[in-house]
Parts: C-alpha cells; sequence; structure tokens
C-alpha cells in the first residue's frame, strides 16, 4: 500500500526581493514521519518550514496538504499545522496562559488546567512551579520548552520545528526528542525539524533532507562546494585549498557556480584510483538509529565533506575521529546547481 | 506675591464649596475628554494597527502626513471644525456650533494623529517573530489584531496618555468652537484664561489644581495598569 502524502510540494519558488531562497520541483513528505532538515545558515530551511506552516505563502507554486491546495489562513490547515521558531515568541503573560493561548482561540477550554499540567510534564517542567511564572522570569531553555508545550497541546497534525535545541542543555534536548517522538506515536503527529545539531537531528528522524542555496535533496547531507571555481584548459575546474591542494572538477554546462558531490560517490583512500585525493582529517562519526552506516564528516582545510561508511569499513582501515586520510573522487562525479 | 498665596486658599474653598460655575466647567471638560478620547482611541487604534502591521504603497508618506498631524495647532483645527459646523458650514444643520458635541469633535481630530501614529510606531516595532508565532498556533485574523494590540499594550498606554494630555490641556478649539459660555460650554482650560483675564486668580488656580489632580489621577492608573 502506497504511504499517505501529508505534504506535496510542486515547483515552488521563493524569492526575497530578487533573491531566491528556495527552489523545490517536488517534494513528498510522508503523513506519521520525521524529517531532518539538514543545511547551512540561510540554506532555506526555515523558508522551507514557513511555507509548509502556511504561514506565508510561495512567490510561485503550488503546496498540497492531504491532497489539497491550501493556502495561507487556510481554516483546514490553521488549527492543525503549528511551528516552533528558532527563537520562539511568547506572549506577556503568564506560562498557564501562554500555553493557553492555542486552545483559546480554538474555543476549547476543556479540561485547561490538567491539560496544561500533561503539557508542562510533556517538556518536563512542574505545573506547580512554573504555570504562574512571567515570559520574562523563564531562561532561554525554559522558554523554549513553553514554547514547544504551547504547541503540544494542540495535538497537531503537523508540527514543524526549527532548530528546537539550539540554545537548550543535553537534558531538555533528550525532553524534546521525548515529547516530539510521543507526539508522531501517540497522535500520528507529522514532523519536519531543521537543526545543526545532526547527532541529535539523526538520532530523531526517519529520514532527512538536505538544503543548499535553497536546493532540496532527497538523499539527505551532501558535500556542497561553493565557487569560484578557475577554467583549465581541458574541460575542468579546479578549486585552490588553502594549503594548496587541488580540487579538479568536470566544467559545468552553464553557469553554475556551485558543486555538489554525492556522498556515495566519496572514498576514503585505499588505492590510486581517483582523480582527486584531499588530505583531510575525521571530525565526527554518527551513527543513525534506523540506519547501518555510519555517516562520517571529514575537514579538509575550509570543506567539509560527509560519506557514509559501513561498520565493517570502519573497523577494517581503524577509522576514528581525529584520524587524517585521504578522501578520494572522481572529477566526473560532480553535480552543478 | 500675596494673590497667588490667598488664590490657593480660596481655590480650595472653591473647590470644597461646591462652586456651581467651578464644577460646570469640570463637568464640561470631562465630558468632552471623555467623549473625544473614545472616538479617537475607536479610530485610532485599528488604523495605527494597520498602518504598523501591513507594508502598502505610500505607507512612508502617510506617515510623513500623520508625524504632522501631530503637531497641529489647536486654533487650526478650532477654525476648520468652525468652519465646517457654523451655520453657513457644510454641517450646520447639526447645530453643533457652540456646544460640548462641538468641541469633541474638533479634540477627536486633534487626538486621533496621536493615537494613531503613536500606535502605528509601536506595532511596527513589535517583535516580527509575533506574528509568525500567532499565525502558526491558529489565530485568525481577528485574534491577530487583538493579541498585536494587547502585547503592546504599554506603548498604546502611552499613546492614550498623550493624546489625553494634548485634549486635556487645549484651549483654541474649545475657546472657538464651544465659544466659552458660562454653565454650559465653559471647559477648565477656557474658565482659566478667562478667569485670569479678569484678575480673579482663585479660580484659575482651583481649576488648574483640578486639571493637575485629573493628571495625577490619570497616571497613577496607567501605573497601576502596567503592573497588572
Amino acid at each position: 500500500m502506497p504511504e499517505a502524502v501529508a505534504y506535496q510540494l510542486k515547483n515552488i519558488r521563493h524569492y526575497y526581493e530578487n533573491t531566491c531562497a528556495l527552489n523545490v520541483d517536488e517534494l513528498q513528505i510522508a503523513k506519521g514521519s520525521i524529517t531532518g532538515l539538514i543545511g547551512p545558515n540561510g540554506s532555506g530551511k526555515t523558508t522551507l518550514l514557513k511555507l509548509l506552516a502556511f504561514a506565508m505563502p510561495p512567490s510561485c507554486g503550488d503546496i498540497f496538504y492531504n491532497g489539497k491546495k491550501e493556502g495561507c489562513f487556510s481554516p483546514v490547515v490553521r488549527s492543525k499545522i503549528t511551528l516552533l521558531t528558532q527563537k520562539p515568541y511568547l506572549l506577556k503573560r503568564s506560562v498557564f496562559e501562554n500555553i493557553a493561548y492555542g486552545l483559546k482561540i480554538r474555543k476549547d477550554c476543556r479540561n485547561l488546567d490538567s491539560r496544561i499540567r500533561t503539557a508542562l510534564a510533556y517538556v518536563g517542567l512542574d505545573h506547580a512551579q512554573f504555570a504562574q511564572r512571567k515570559w520574562h522570569q523563564l531562561s532561554g531553555g525554559e522558554a523554549q520548552r513553553v514554547a514547544m508545550a504551547a504547541r503540544l497541546i494542540l495535538k497537531p497534525e503537523v508540527l514543524l520545528l526549527d532548530e528546537p535545541v539550539a540554545s537548550v542543555d543535553t537534558q531538555s534536548a533528550r525532553l524534546i526528542r521525548t515529547a516530539s517522538l510521543n507526539a508522531r506515536d501517540q497522535w500520528g503527529t507529522t514532523l519536519v525539524i531543521a537543526s545543526h545539531d545532526l547527532q541529535w537531528l539523526y538520532s530523531i528522524s526517519d529520514s532527512q533532507l538536505s538544503i543548499s542555496n535553497g536546493n532540496i535533496f532527497a538523499t539527505g547531507i551532501e558535500n556542497i562546494i561553493p565557487g569560484p571555481f578557475e577554467e583549465t584548459r581541458e574541460k575542468t575546474v579546479i578549486k585552490k585549498l588553502e594549503d594548496g591542494q587541488i580540487l579538479t572538477l568536470k566544467k559545468p554546462e552553464n553557469k553554475k557556480n556551485t558543486a555538489m558531490i554525492k556522498k556515495d560517490c566519496l572514498r576514503i583512500k585505499e588505492d590510486n584510483g581517483s582523480d582527486n585525493q584531499l588530505s583531510g582529517q575525521i571530525i565526527s562519526m554518527l551513527a543513525g538509529e534506523k540506519s547501518s552506516h555510519v555517516l562520517t564528516h571529514i575537514c579538509v582545510q575550509e570543506l567539509s565533506f560527509t560519506l557514509k561508511l559501513v561498520p565493517d569499513q570502519i573497523c577494517r582501515m581503524n577509522l576514528y575521529p581525529g584520524k587524517n586520510i585521504v578522501l578520494q573522487f572522481d572529477s566526473t562525479d560532480v553535480e552543478w546547481i | 506675591m500675596d494673590f497667588i498665596a490667598t488664590g490657593f486658599i480660596k481655590a480650595i474653598e472653591l473647590l470644597i464649596s461646591g462652586d456651581a460655575a467651578t464644577w460646570s466647567a469640570i463637568l464640561a471638560t470631562l465630558k468632552v475628554s471623555t467623549c473625544s478620547m473614545a472616538f479617537s482611541l475607536g479610530a485610532g487604534l485599528p488604523c495605527g494597527f494597520l498602518i504598523g502591521y501591513f507594508d502598502f504603497k505610500g505607507k512612508k508618506q502617510l506617515r510623513t502626513l500623520l508625524d504632522t498631524l501631530l503637531s497641529l495647532p489647536t486654533v487650526f483645527i478650532g477654525l476648520v471644525v468652525y468652519a465646517f459646523i457654523t451655520h453657513r458650514g457644510p454641517l450646520g444643520e447639526f447645530g453643533f456650533l457652540f456646544t460640548l458635541t462641538g468641541i469633541a469633535i474638533g479634540q477627536t481630530i486633534l487626538a486621533f494623529p496621536v493615537v494613531t501614529a503613536i500606535t502605528a510606531a509601536t506595532i511596527e516595532g513589535m517583535d516580527k517573530e509575533l506574528k509568525l508565532t500567532l499565525i502558526t498556533l491558529g489565530a485568525g485574523k481577528r485574534n491577530i489584531l487583538m493579541t498585536c494590540l494587547w502585547e503592546v499594550r504599554y506603548g498604546i498606554l502611552a499613546a492614550g496618555v498623550m493624546a489625553y494630555g494634548r485634549v486635556m490641556t487645549e484651549v483654541g478649539i474649545s475657546m472657538m468652537v464651544g465659544g466659552n459660555i458660562k454653565y454650559n460650554t465653559r471647559t477648565i482650560t477656557t474658565a482659566i484664561a478667562l478667569e485670569t483675564n479678569k484678575g480673579q486668580f482663585a479660580d484659575g488656580i482651583a481649576l488648574g489644581l483640578v486639571l493637575m489632580l485629573i493628571a495625577f489621577i490619570v497616571n497613577l492608573s496607567v501605573s497601576f495598569l502596567r503592573k497588572q
């Protein structure tokens, strides 16, 4: 049976003045899934989340929710989709009133006190201690958790989280993870989560989308090499790194200036078969909960590369964070975006 | 200098004894200022919200016009309102000239730009995350309007207090449109001007004290509301 689709995005383009912030030809997000969004600052993650929240319309293109084309302020989506922003705004009222706000505008005030108690418990806050506190009496992490509770109490169909663990401690991050998983398991909530904390994101998400310069890669984190590049006579372009190492890539057919090398095309040197051999250092290794692969991040001067390794290979090559290695890939393995 | 001290003592006597002329001016002032504030807040708050919240063509020009209207001279408003409500004017048939209604119309025109401009500035300075938060919590357009106004309530209180200050202390509109008719359209400020001209300092000081008292009560109320 095909997986039910919560979102379908078609030919979405979003511009801020003349700059294209998001460029998505086709994207589907399954119902009840947890999708991780990975990408550097300014890559388009927040824009995508705002569009998914129907908080603003795209410059062009259509967003379908549960198979129907929807727009901003559509009553169908307004009460079902909620977004927790990177810097959540708490209303200038008590914690109780902040959490109750969403229910009150839905005119659903049944058992308000006990529901708020439960919502606070989801994020590890004690009702007696926090319910009557004013918004200015909370730390950054507590404010983040109150904002999360204000979303969880709504039992949303879709919960969009923008950097939910950026300003919280490890314990709070664990609670937010548990609360997010509970939302999916108890209410079938679809979650889309943007985070720079890859370890945390891999521990919660079923699949990852990588965003770079507004382009989405459904294969998860990929390796982006920004320009400028120098042209050579042999239908190739090169990029000189700070330490003198040179990257050689197949020349783009049009004037694209950002290269992408899929993680599946990267190898750690075992032979001399590639035209790109870069010395670097392993900086981290992440084991996904639902995958048998280990995502390995390698720093090569100013560039960062990610590749997928299997545990056997890691053991055989005795790889560990901090180890110096040589990274290989072919110049023809590049895609220009 | 004795006349000032004597004036103070007589002022207290006038207020305590319930002098009819003094209390008539106080009541007239409270009536017109309450009325004009109600109308200017009723119209100014939504207008200020719309101007501050939305971006539209001509917004900057509108803001400049509003800021200019902030310093509109009261005698000029008095003149314009007089021209409109005088028997030969377009609104002459309603008989507003030399009535408290006429003064209230003029004072509404005086207070409206103050309320609108300060509300717009307050809304413009509002945290941009607020709108996004409200939308994503499921708020409709009316909820957004009401919640935004509530979130910037201190700024709006300041707008109200400033507008009230201008309304309470103006003389030009009350004098020109109201005519300063004893027991009828005489307000505190026009009475002070008249009594001072007549050399009746006690009456002037008594009314001045009332003005000060009203200002004190308004500010005390605002301070109380802020603490709430």
